[in-house]
């Protein structure tokens, strides 16, 4: 099967000051087009440096991983950063249109779509305000807006909602679910929640503690459109939850030995 | 809080009053410690005869030479540095070798090399800033995040696109506080360098006066010397808050009550609106300068008052504007405070009032220095300025609003600096108002095109919503186009000096200006549209008050 995203035997290592650390080693997946995969693992696992590679801010040290491109006009890759990533020195509406400006897209054409996805993520009244006069939740907001007006094929997502409270959390993941359901895209989201996991994907793919491996794959039963406050409730929920974490509990403690052995706080 | 400021006030009154009285009584010698009243007198006479102001000048001019000499190629250097690994590895250990001399111990090596005269105390002052600058500009760029380089190339930028997007802006506060700092050296600098050869500057009357032992002048001078450094450092703010605006937000925090405060009413008198009302006056004082009458003291009160009536016109504006409520807090653009809930409406009017008051007192002055156009030209600019937006027929709301800003803030205030000056007013004087005229004008109709959909939903009869989209479109070219054409028309029949015809290098500008103006009804769009007129304005103008200032030399 010829996937949107494909990964051959990926193998990923750095030189760190207490020596070299395999981030990742023998990975494979292939994520078909359309596909809302969510990737789960223990933290250090590899999970960032598989986006990284993905978006070509990281050079592997072995194999390959290919992304297809379909339409010649429109980016392949685009990014959403772990706690926002948004230039604190762009306005809210300079930072939504910055991959727009990127890409060569003239002003008076990036002006309605920049409005579009302001209005989009309610932030109409911040158009003109710095990010340092934003929450945490409204800056996360920001950079999705920033990702969707860039308008990729495949968007790569990581751990986006992690640091914000529960209440945005669902709140930005309802935005999520509504956007690719309206427009169903390749996505690629990183996140060590299982629960969160299970609200937005199709398919839940877990990895192994360093160096990270694809360990199991799970299909995720829920008909869409999906409401993510309502799934908790659904009995197959929490047997999927049970399911998933009992692949992921050795793992998280074996990262965590890992962690305390080496002392540092990994990637 | 209250009992604190009460203090802080009182603290410094009270050690000047237990000076004099110390003095009054005998316990301080009168010719080694002079009073504060008798300072205060010295001051006043030194400023009246004009020396201090000519010594404070000077210095500043050496400061400023100095400060651009050194600034700008260490700017540019810097980032170079902080940019490129090897540019770094080939100045840094140089830099960082010569940093830490004590500069002013480089001066009798600058004049053994260039002289006594005024190239060495500029070169030392140009020399210490450098490397002050240098290395924290270098510095800056390298504690950019280097996540933001990576969320900019995740976007597709690359090469010099990272460096205007990422390298540049995410250093600007660094390199803001390294001027801040070149800035204070330079300033402790040129005092020594004056003590040394110097016949000229502050620092040569502070040393003068001790070698006559005229201590009260000495003291006057100091005070002087702390009066440029705190200008200084407001003038630095003044452009950090307009390069660095992400970064106020946050700073503003720290300020005090009184320095919010402050803020908030200089902001609310919209001071980037001024450059219309300093152009004016500047070119009319050139022009008469051109004729062989100038006097800078007329012209610095001439623009006091000018600066005065313009902050009270857009305090009233606002004031009506919020009543009549034109202007709506989604609205773009809308830079007053009582939408910002800073201050009350009626805290603006009695803002815009005082202004008034103050602009009114200084015309008096000029009228009685100058002659009685003065006053009618005045009385009239009060009375357009306070209608403009209030009562019954606004001017501004009956379509009338780049008529009278055109003659208002083009021909009248020309020919009213120059009658200043020169006590007579002629026609040419009117002709060579007009380029300027059409821009000021170009100003508030980019503005007025800018909301042309929301003030035709709220009733505003601008010229733009009675002429309608293309109509609107087509007055903006003649206004700026118009600009160009009247100045080239007045060098060709020999009105004004060719050497005004350096305002053309703005034209690219204005053609840029004029296609987004014509491309576009989307109020975003044109937002920048209403800036840059506005500085194509302040360009242009420039520009000409240069071209009449070497005409004048030449």
């Amino acid at each position: 099967m010829q996937g949107k995203i494909t990964i051959r035997d990926l193998r990923v290592s750095f030189t760190t000051r207490n020596g070299p650390v395999e981030a990742l080693d023998s990975f494979s997946l292939t994520i078909p087009d359309g596909e809302l995969a969510c990737v789960v693992g223990p933290s250090g696992c590899g999970k960032t440096t598989l986006l990284r590679v993905l978006a070509k801010l990281q050079v592997p040290t072995g194999g390959s991983a290919v992304v297809r491109s379909d339409d010649p006009a429109r980016p392949t890759v685009g990014m959403v950063f772990q706690n926002g990533g948004i230039f604190p020195w762009q306005t809210v509406a300079e930072n939504v249109g910055y991959g727009l400006r990127m890409r060569g897209v003239p002003p008076a054409e990036r002006q309605p779509i920049v409005r579009r996805w302001i209005s989009e993520i309610g932030l109409e009244r911040f158009a003109d305000a710095y990010p340092a006069q934003l929450s945490g939740g409204m800056q996360q907001r920001v950079g999705l807006a920033r990702a969707f007006a860039y308008d990729p094929e495949i968007l790569l997502m990581d751990e986006p909602f992690a640091a914000l409270d529960a209440q945005n959390r669902l709140l930005l993941q309802q935005t999520l679910l509504r956007q690719w359901e309206g427009n169903a895209r390749t996505v690629l989201f990183v996140t060590h929640g299982i629960d969160e996991a299970l609200t937005l994907g199709d398919r839940i793919y877990v990895m192994s503690a360093r160096p990270g491996r694809l360990l199991a794959t799970f299909d995720v039963p829920f008909e869409r459109p999906r409401d993510a406050g309502a799934l908790r409730g659904d009995p197959r929920f929490s047997k999927l939850y049970a399911a998933i974490w009992d692949v992921l509990r050795d793992e998280v403690e074996r990262s965590r030995e890992a962690e305390l052995a080496e002392g540092v706080d990994a990637t | 809080m209250q009992r604190d400021r009460v203090l802080s006030l009182l603290s410094p009154l009270l050690l000047l009053l237990i000076w004099e009285l110390a003095v009054a009584i005998g316990w301080l010698n009168r010719i080694f410690y002079p009073p504060p009243s008798e300072v205060f007198i010295t001051l006043s006479n030194l400023v009246a005869s004009g020396q201090i102001l000519r010594d404070a000048g000077i210095s500043l001019t050496r400061v400023a030479l100095g400060f651009l000499l050194g600034g700008v190629p260490a700017i540019v250097l810097g980032l170079l540095m902080g940019i490129s690994a090897s540019i770094r590895a080939l100045f840094r250990p140089i830099a960082a070798a010569i940093y830490p001399i004590p500069k002013i111990a480089l001066l009798p090596m600058i004049i053994v090399s260039l002289g006594i005269g005024e190239e060495s105390k500029i070169a030392t002052i140009a020399i210490s800033v450098f490397f002050m600058v240098v290395l924290n500009v270098a510095a800056s760029v390298l504690q950019v995040d280097p996540r933001f380089f990576e969320v900019a190339r995740s976007f597709g930028a690359r090469g010099t696109a990272l460096f205007w997007t990422v390298a540049l802006p995410g250093s600007l506060p660094g390199i803001m506080a390294s001027i801040k700092l070149g800035m204070g050296y330079a300033l402790t600098l040129i005092v020594g360098v004056e003590f040394v050869g110097a016949n000229t500057g502050v620092g040569h009357l502070i040393w003068q006066s001790y070698e006559v032992y005229a201590i009260d002048r000495m003291i006057a001078a100091l005070v002087v010397v702390a009066l440029i450094g705190w200008l200084a450092t407001v003038l630095l703010d003044e452009l950090e808050y307009l390069l660095v605006p992400w970064q106020s937000a946050s700073v503003r925090i720290r300020e005090t009550r009184m320095q919010q405060y402050a803020r908030t009413w200089w902001r609310a008198m919209r001071p980037w609106s001024y450059s219309a009302a300093i152009i004016p006056v500047l070119l009319g004082a050139c022009i008469a300068a051109y004729s062989g009458q100038f006097s800078l003291w007329l012209l610095v009160l001439t623009l006091v008052g000018s600066i005065a009536i313009q902050g009270g016109t857009n305090l009233i504006n606002d004031y009506y504007d919020f009543q009549k409520g034109t202007d709506q807090p989604g609205a773009i653009g809308t830079g007053d405070a009582i939408l910002r809930g800073e201050l009350t409406p009626r805290q603006v009017f009695a803002g815009g009032i005082v202004a008034f008051a103050v602009g009114s007192a200084i015309g008096l002055y000029l009228v009685s220095v100058s002659g009685p156009l003065i006053f009618w030209l005045g009385v009239i600019s009060v009375a357009v300025g306070f209608f403009y937006t209030a009562g019954p027929f606004a001017l501004a709301y009956n379509g009338l609003g780049e008529i009278a800003v055109f003659i208002f803030m083009g021909p009248v205030m020309v020919v009213g600096s120059y009658y200043v000056q020169a006590g007579t007013v002629s026609l040419p004087i009117v002709l060579a108002s007009l380029p300027v005229g059409f821009l000021v004008a170009a100003i508030l109709h980019a503005n007025n095109l800018r909301d042309l959909e929301t003030d035709r939903a709220s009733g505003k009869r601008t010229l733009a919503t009675i002429l309608g989209r293309s109509g609107a479109q087509l007055e903006y070219y003649l206004l700026v186009g118009g600009a160009y054409l009247a100045l080239l028309l007045l060098v060709v029949i020999g009105i004004v000096p060719w050497f005004t015809l350096i305002s053309l290098a703005t034209l690219p500008l204005a053609l840029r200006l004029m296609r987004i103006a014509g491309s576009t009804s989307e109020p975003l769009a044109l937002q920048p549209v209403l800036r840059q007129t506005a500085q194509l304005h302040l360009q242009f103008g420039t520009l000409m008050v240069a071209g009449w200032i070497v005409a004048t030399m030449a």
